[in-house]
């Protein structure tokens, strides 16, 4: 970008809020010289820099491809409107932080979807930096626009407007994307040979490369490649252990959510909740030992200065040395006045002890539980088997042990679910605040938080209507009702802020034209839960002739091609099926490191697994 | 721990990108500096501790520190020379550390003592020297000079301690000006210049200097 842009750039943020979200020069950022590289990255996490700094997937993408010297990796996050206004205003294209050039110079676009209500987003930056939306409208000189992230597990209704995705993680294909992508710049071949090049990269998908077909209700007839040498289904990658962790966390400048430095302790979950896609698509379960963890903890405070630690993974306690684990914690940090968070704790008293090793650590928090449903019953559907007299017990035990707040997590809208279950939940929160109050006394704090169920790709429940709002707020009210009566604090999304998630989560295809029409007419930052931005979505719907129900609520015939059945997660649609009839006959499967249940995982990557002295794995 | 602190004043230069980083931002871009720097950085006491820092002054967003002080304590005294190898090695390049010494904990704080800033004001390249002393000083020959910001209305007529135009031909017309920093007499650079129809986006406002009460030097 010629230099007069720069100053131009900084003329306009004197007349943006918090600017300091648009310059970088954070403390570890990393500022390669252009010239020195054969491959340049940008990074796009398509939110704001607030919520965006803090997403670990960033920071370790960055530091893998900067630790390339071939490579340079730079970052760039979506403008706020203020700022949009003032870049289109003055025709300044959107930059990366770090050079400040224009996303256009850059090679390869690497944007993370971690959920769908950021997908209009992607479409505004990639409109801000005057890269044509569509796949097939880019040419030679235009960057890759490659995707990855939890999302992509389903990334049909993004297939026009991305050249491929990166199923799974991300470690190990990033950087053999980009050695083809290296290999064909220098070849000077056509845009559409790079594409076929990438198609035979393990793990990465050209959805520009296959034909959907429908039948006539809608539903799809099949999906297949265009040619014979492309693979008929992609299967996501996974690291067979997980690397050394990354430490040199850049330092925000600037106040953003969850503002500490995150250490994964544990990828993946073997518990099977029957609602969860992560504890679906992230499996095996690995994880890293104490003598990994500690010292990774260390090296990372010494470079970033952070003041709080979250140990990150989707269930601490099923980690095999998590009392070790905190116990060092503990004793190494106790006088450091740091903070440590460790979420997702199972309801047992075990999780008690974990959460007093850590608590002088940080006086004055909450404990924050997830029975997730509130009958034995529901619990046996949704495999979050959990028993009644071990929730109040542990409950007790809370109390007993000096914690005065307590966050209770619950869903509604799951399958089979009746109003005695909705008012078990109330009856939960009320029986809890007893035990609080004849323990703690009145200053006793209860919150209970409501979701409602949203079926996701690649679970269980994939197959599932959603519940309607007028079903779903009838459930609320009741709630909204009793907990204001007793005096307990109730949190909750309102029904219609789950739609587009629950339109986007399950679509194909052709929801692309949806997607462009609904930022065209001014969606974007969908996630922060404007109203008016559902209406714009409706339209965008009945302009393209598609209705949205059919994607939200509507029931799936169990033998649908459904559109993300070339994406192999390692967990079959036949085990999948199994476990969706096994629930709805109110059976539950227990923690599948005791017994396995093939649910695929081991038949797909099981001849990557490494020794246990390198990764432990979580299956049996 | 030691009870007799060991209090350390910085005078530094904040720059670049970190010219858009607030006042709040920069404290905490200092606290974690400090706990990167492993030096024995003096805690608060209390409930909820933290780091015993002191700013003399926010900078405005946007205007470039080219003598910012602080103050910080540590547990123990230390050599100077490793102090500042230090902290300068665990902050940003932007952030450049130009002088660092001991100063005596009876001395009153920064904050409480700062009487007066001094900045130089780049004006925008169409800013002829002649048009511009002109309206400089039809302005400051107005009885009283009202500026209104966040709802307080403060006589800037009073505030402007010293003020003089710099010209160089080769050079854009700058402005050097003496403004007041006192408690409840704050005036900012940036205000005088909207008075005269000059944005202060155009400009590079550099704030040069700090005068305390008790100043040293």
């Amino acid at each position: 970008m010629p230099k007069d842009n720069i100053s131009l750039i900084e003329k306009i943020l004197y007349s943006v809020e918090k600017p300091g979200r648009y310059v970088g020069g954070e403390h570890n950022q990393i500022l390669k010289d252009w010239n020195s590289v054969d491959v340049r990255w940008c990074l796009i996490f398509p939110d704001i820099y607030d919520i965006g700094q803090a997403n670990l997937g960033l920071a370790m993408l960055y530091q893998i491809l900067n630790s390339d010297k071939t490579i340079l990796a730079e970052r760039s996050f979506a403008p706020w409107v203020d700022m949009e206004a003032e870049l289109r205003r003055h025709q300044i294209p959107l930059f990366s932080l770090e050079s400040k050039k224009s996303l256009q110079e850059f090679d390869i676009l690497g944007f993370t979807l971690p959920y769908e209500s950021i997908y209009t987003n992607v479409l505004n930056i990639l409109d801000l930096a005057g890269i044509p939306l569509r796949s097939v409208d880019r040419g030679q000189g235009d960057p890759l626009i490659l995707g990855g992230g939890q999302a992509c597990f389903n990334p049909e209704p993004m297939a026009d407007f991305f050249d491929a995705f990166a199923i799974g993680e991300g470690e190990e294909v990033s950087l053999e994307i980009s050695q083809a992508y290296q290999n064909w710049k220098t070849s000077g071949k056509s845009r559409s040979d790079l594409l076929l090049q990438l198609a035979q990269v393990p793990g990465v998908y050209v959805p520009s490369l296959y034909d959907v077909s429908y039948h006539p209700d809608g539903s799809i007839a099949n999906i297949t490649p265009k040619q014979t040498t492309i693979p008929e289904k992609i299967t996501k990658r996974i690291v067979a252990s997980l690397p050394p962790h990354p430490s040199k966390f850049l330092v925000p400048n600037v106040e953003i959510i969850h503002d500490r430095m995150s250490i994964e302790i544990m990828r993946g979950c073997t518990r099977g909740c029957r609602f969860c896609h992560a504890g679906m698509v992230n499996r095996p379960v690995r994880q890293r030992s104490v003598e990994e963890i500690i010292p990774a903890i260390d090296e990372a405070l010494t470079s970033t200065g952070f003041e709080e630690v979250g140990l990150l993974s989707l269930s601490s306690s099923d980690h095999t040395q998590i009392l070790d684990l905190t116990k060092k914690v503990q004793e190494k940090y106790h006088d450091r006045k740091l903070a440590f968070s460790l979420p997702s704790l199972r309801i047992e008293s075990f999780s008690i002890q974990l959460m007093d090793e850590l608590k002088e650590l940080k006086p004055g928090g909450g404990f924050t539980l997830a029975p997730e449903a509130a009958t034995e019953r529901m619990r046996a559907v949704i495999n979050k088997p959990l028993d009644d007299d071990d929730f109040y017990q542990t409950v007790t035990q809370i109390f007993e042990n000096g914690w005065r707040s307590l966050k209770l997590y619950y869903m509604i809208g799951l399958p089979t679910e009746t109003m005695e279950d909705v008012d078990a939940i109330l009856q939960a929160g009320i029986k809890v605040q007893q035990i609080g109050r004849r323990l703690i006394g009145k200053s006793v704090k209860i919150h209970l938080g409501i979701a409602s169920l949203i079926p996701k790709p690649h679970t269980p429940f994939q197959w599932l209507p959603v519940q309607r709002p007028e079903a779903i707020q009838e459930k609320l009210d009741y709630l909204k009702a009793g907990t204001r009566k007793a005096g307990i604090k109730m949190s909750y999304n309102i029904p219609d802020s789950t739609l587009l998630e629950s339109w986007l989560s399950r679509g194909d295809r052709r929801l692309a034209d949806v997607i462009q029409t609904a930022w065209q007419n001014g969606a974007k930052f969908d996630a922060w839960g404007e109203r008016d931005n559902l209406q714009i979505w409706r339209n965008a719907f009945a302009t393209n002739n598609l209705d949205p129900d059919f994607y939200s609520y509507r029931g799936r015939d169990l033998d649908e091609v459904l559109p993300w059945d070339h994406i192999n997660i390692g967990v079959t649609k036949r085990f999948l099926k199994r476990d969706y009839e096994w629930s709805l006959a109110g059976r539950t499967r227990e923690d599948c490191r005791n017994t396995c249940f093939a649910c695929g995982i081991l038949d797909a990557f099981g001849d990557q697994r490494p020794a246990e002295t390198i990764c432990y794995w979580g299956c049996p | 721990m030691n009870d007799t602190p060991f209090r350390v004043r910085v005078c530094y230069s904040k720059t670049g990108n970190l010219r858009f980083i607030g006042h709040l931002d920069t404290q905490r871009l200092f606290e974690r500096a400090l706990r990167r720097s492993t030096l024995p950085i003096r805690y608060t006491q209390g409930f909820s501790k933290h780091i015993r820092l002191n700013l003399a002054s926010a900078l405005p967003l946007g205007f470039v520190g080219r003598a910012e002080m602080l103050d910080f304590w540590l547990d123990e005294p230390l050599e100077i020379q490793d102090i500042r190898d230090k902290l300068q090695k665990s902050l940003p390049m932007e952030l450049q550390i130009l002088e660092l010494y001991q100063v005596e904990n009876s001395l009153p704080s920064l904050q409480g003592s700062l009487l007066s800033s001094d900045y130089i004001i780049t004006l925008p390249e169409e800013e002829s020297s002649q048009e511009f002393q002109v309206k400089w000083e039809q302005l400051l020959s107005q009885p009283e000079i009202p500026i209104t910001r966040r709802e307080k209305t403060l006589d800037y007529k009073a505030l402007i301690f010293e003020h003089q135009l710099l010209v160089d031909p080769s050079e854009n017309l700058r402005l050097r000006l003496r403004l007041s920093s006192k408690p409840g007499g704050n005036a900012r650079p940036d205000d005088l210049l909207h008075l005269l129809g000059v944005d202060p986006a155009e400009c590079v406002i550099e704030r040069v200097g700090l005068t305390f009460s008790s100043s040293e030097d």
